[in-house]
């Protein structure tokens, strides 16, 4: 614990991340895709946005805490949908959803996760929401979302950006990659890591075997990595329009789609009855060629307006993020690395942490521009609207 | 001295600084918040601005003097209040007061200073200035404001930027936070620099003790180990309103100034509430990081508020040139928190000395250059890029 307590942020929490987990996983979960533009360009987009102090305020009963989708959360933050968190920690999903019940913020569980959704459901319920990838083989999503509403989510999120599987050329350097061969390249990198190999591998190697993609339809539920017969099953190229009306019918909770990148697909998602709209580029993860979530993020959000919510995901690192977010029409964002290097570093006491810092950073910039409540939060804090600034003046 | 000698820019005394210094008290100077982005954007915001060298000017008989409240400085510049000068150099305001003092430039002192305001208003004299941090008991503030009136300080800056302690990872890190909390790690770094150990932390615990805040109401006046800064519960700053800049402007009869105006709004409130000067500052990129750069929050805060106000810059000015682009821009003078900082932790009042000399004489240069005699003819006609301003200037 005494690494957790060297970190004040989340890129040191990132650096201990790097030390602990074998690089095959670190690089797994920290990199993105071919030449990593769109992940830095996610930074890049809220780094060059500035916001303007605004003196004399009393902020002395100021919160972070906000209302989403009918009920009050602790801060506009939930986390995002991650299959590798069951690498980072033994059942690493389970701790990150202990944390976010305890944080008061939404936990999404997703469909590559290595824990189950009852197991979720049964140890860590606040308020959490299924993540879904949906197959080839209609049948088997289906059979997923009666799972998922047996167990009580809340929320459904279907995951509309990764109709293929994107250029992830780490992966395949690093030997990690789906059918799964170990290679002497990825068995020398798990050997440097002893305490990852003892603390993760072997805890599971002890109770159900190689960790298993375990929210899988039973006949592909296997260890990790799979042959080329489940992979041609599980083809996403043929999602369209028509799923979600159906998705709509058979989903009587919240209905989300996640990868929105247009304002002509969030007009369309509002026709059909979607209640969240959630504008992600997969943390840069697909298409290296994708724009920034906050520079995508205004257009989408003024034409939604109030018809649906909108959400913003990839890159967010600091509480200052999603005060720029929440400016610019974002009712709530996720948070995928952000909450994973934590939970690498100490489990449900790292995600913990890392909540805990976004959570401070927020209430500061909060503070700084003179913004008590989260609906207070508008584009008037930010600098660089001359014109807007002047009429305030008036 | 031979370190001094060796420095021909601000840039050379912060490298002498750095090998001065413990690295806990060189990073709490030097280093800002979180990314770092508002620190690196104020210096990007003077470089980005180019000027204009115009031929043929006689400026044989330029100044960089100028009128600032009525009265005379050899050039728009004030020393920023600055926490930490006192562990920079042995009771280092005093050394820091003296310098200005014998530049003709005004200094001001920090409400978390070390050296009590009225040793400096007798040892150092010259125009004095008093930083006020404003907590939840107001009458701790209220007994501040008086010792300052008595004391003769000409002008009382609240600071209006700090509402919450910021995110100084690097602080922690170093257990450089409030209190000092000696680790090993800071053991090793103090004995790395035996001549700092030696000159400033040998002479306070052979004369004084252990440095404390000396402006503090007594009894908040713990040495630096017990309870640097604010953390008592009466000491938080995020209460602070309008209402209290009414009664400050009501206890004080001098120069009352804000610090931390970043929005025209605010400007043209503080005018409404009688104040005297605006400090346009992000507190050097060291509260908010995602603060945009001062000198490109200053032209519309400056434009709005006319000649209502004495508008000053502070925040990333390292060069001479940098005021130049200030003053153009419409501020009157600018304030200089680390750069006259670095001087003094290379040699007290002679560092402090030569870093006013450097950027005064940079200034006088690039003045010539641009071929402004005097500080008031200094405007955008000297800036490149402006093109509609230059067309009109040479009809």
């Amino acid at each position: 614990m005494a690494r957790l307590d060297d970190c004040y942020n989340v890129f040191d929490l990132r650096e201990a991340a790097k030390r602990r987990l074998p690089k095959a996983v670190f690089e797994f979960v920290d990199r993105s895709t071919e030449d990593e533009l769109a992940l830095r360009n996610n930074r890049a987009g809220f780094e060059k946005i500035k916001l303007r102090h605004r003196a004399l305020v009393d902020v002395s009963g100021r919160s972070t805490k906000t209302t989403l989708f009918g009920k009050e959360i602790a801060l506009p933050m939930a986390i995002a949908p991650t299959g590798a968190a069951g690498l980072c920690w033994h059942e690493g999903e389970l701790q990150l959803a202990k944390a976010a019940a305890k944080a008061k913020i939404p936990f999404t569980l997703a469909t590559g996760a290595m824990t189950s959704m009852e197991k979720i459901a049964k140890e860590a319920n606040f308020r959490l929401w299924f993540q879904l990838y949906v197959w080839k083989q209609r049948e088997l999503s289906y059979q997923l979302i009666e799972r998922a509403k047996n167990n009580g989510f809340e929320a459904l999120i279907v995951t509309t950006d990764t109709i293929v599987p994107p250029n992830r050329e780490y992966n395949a350097k690093n030997g990690f990659l789906l059918p799964f061969h170990p290679t002497w390249r990825f068995t020398a990198d798990i050997m440097r890591h002893p305490v990852w190999f003892s603390s993760v591998l072997m805890k599971y190697f002890t109770t159900i075997g190689m960790p298993r993609n375990e929210n899988y339809p039973e006949p592909y539920r296997r260890p990790v990595g799979n042959d080329a017969h489940t992979r041609e099953v599980m083809r996403q190229d043929s999602l369209n329009w028509d799923d979600i009306r159906i998705f709509r019918d058979k989903w009587p909770g919240i209905l989300m789609l996640k990868g929105i990148n247009r304002v002509d697909d969030a007009l369309k998602a509002v026709s059909y009855g979607v209640d969240g709209i959630i504008v992600s580029n997969h943390g840069g993860r697909n298409m290296d060629s994708a724009a920034a979530t906050i520079d995508m993020l205004p257009e989408i959000a003024e034409a939604v307006g109030d018809k649906a919510t909108v959400i913003l995901d990839s890159g967010v690192r600091r509480g200052s993020d999603i005060v720029k977010a929440v400016a610019l029409g974002a009712k709530c964002v996720l948070t995928g690395r952000a909450t994973l290097y934590g939970t690498a570093v100490g489990g449900e006491a790292g995600a913990s942490k890392a909540v805990g810092i976004i959570k401070t950073e927020m209430d500061k910039t909060m503070a700084y521009t003179g913004c008590n409540s989260v609906d207070e939060i508008s584009t008037d804090i930010f600098f660089g609207d001359r014109e807007r600034n002047r009429m305030m003046a008036g | 001295m031979s370190a001094l000698e060796n420095c021909y820019n601000i840039f050379d005394m912060r490298e002498a600084a750095k090998r001065r210094l413990p690295r806990g008290i060189f990073e709490f100077v030097d280093r800002a918040t979180e990314d770092h982005l508002a620190v690196t954007d104020n210096r990007t915001g003077f470089q980005d601005i180019k000027l204009r060298h115009r031929a043929l000017v006689d400026v044989s008989g330029r100044s960089t003097k100028t009128m600032l409240f009525g009265k005379e400085v050899t050039l728009p510049m004030i020393i920023a209040p600055t926490g930490a000068a006192g562990l920079c150099w042995y009771r280092g305001e005093l050394q820091l007061a003296r310098a200005a003092a014998k530049a003709g430039i005004p200094l001001a002192l920090s409400t978390a200073s070390m050296t009590a305001m009225e040793t400096v208003a007798e040892q150092a004299g010259g125009r004095l200035w008093f930083q006020l941090y404003v907590w939840k008991r107001r009458d701790l503030s209220y007994q501040i404001i008086e010792r300052a009136k008595r004391a003769g300080y000409e002008a009382l800056i609240v600071t209006v930027d700090s509402a919450v302690s910021p995110n100084r990872e690097y602080n922690a890190r170093n257990g450089f936070a409030a209190p000092l909390k000696p680790n090993f790690r800071m053991a090793v770094d103090i004995m790395r620099h035996p001549a700092w150990s030696l000159s400033v932390m040998g002479r306070y615990l052979t004369t004084t003790g252990m440095p404390k805040q000396e402006n503090f109401p007594p009894e908040f006046q713990q040495s630096i180990t017990r309870g640097v800064g604010d953390r008592a519960e009466g000491m938080s700053r995020d209460s602070l309103t309008w209402e209290d800049v009414k009664k400050f402007r009501a206890m004080w009869p001098g120069i009352l100034m804000l610090k931390g105006v970043n929005r025209v709004d605010d400007a043209l409130k503080a005018i409404n509430h009688g104040v005297d000067g605006i400090i346009v500052s992000n507190h050097g990129g060291r509260n908010m990081d995602s603060a945009a750069a001062t000198i490109r929050v200053l032209p519309e805060i400056a434009e709005a508020v006319g000649d209502k106000a004495t508008v000053i810059l502070d925040s990333g000015v390292r060069r001479g040139s940098d005021i130049v682009k200030a003053l153009a821009l419409g501020a009157k003078a600018v304030l200089t928190g680390r750069a006259t900082l670095y001087g003094t932790a290379v040699a007290g009042q002679d560092g402090a000395a030569k870093a006013i000399e450097v950027i005064r004489t940079e200034m006088d240069k690039t003045m010539a250059y641009t071929g402004c005699n005097r500080t008031d003819e200094i405007t955008t006609d000297i800036f490149f890029g402006d093109r509609e301003t230059n067309r009109m200037a040479s009809a």
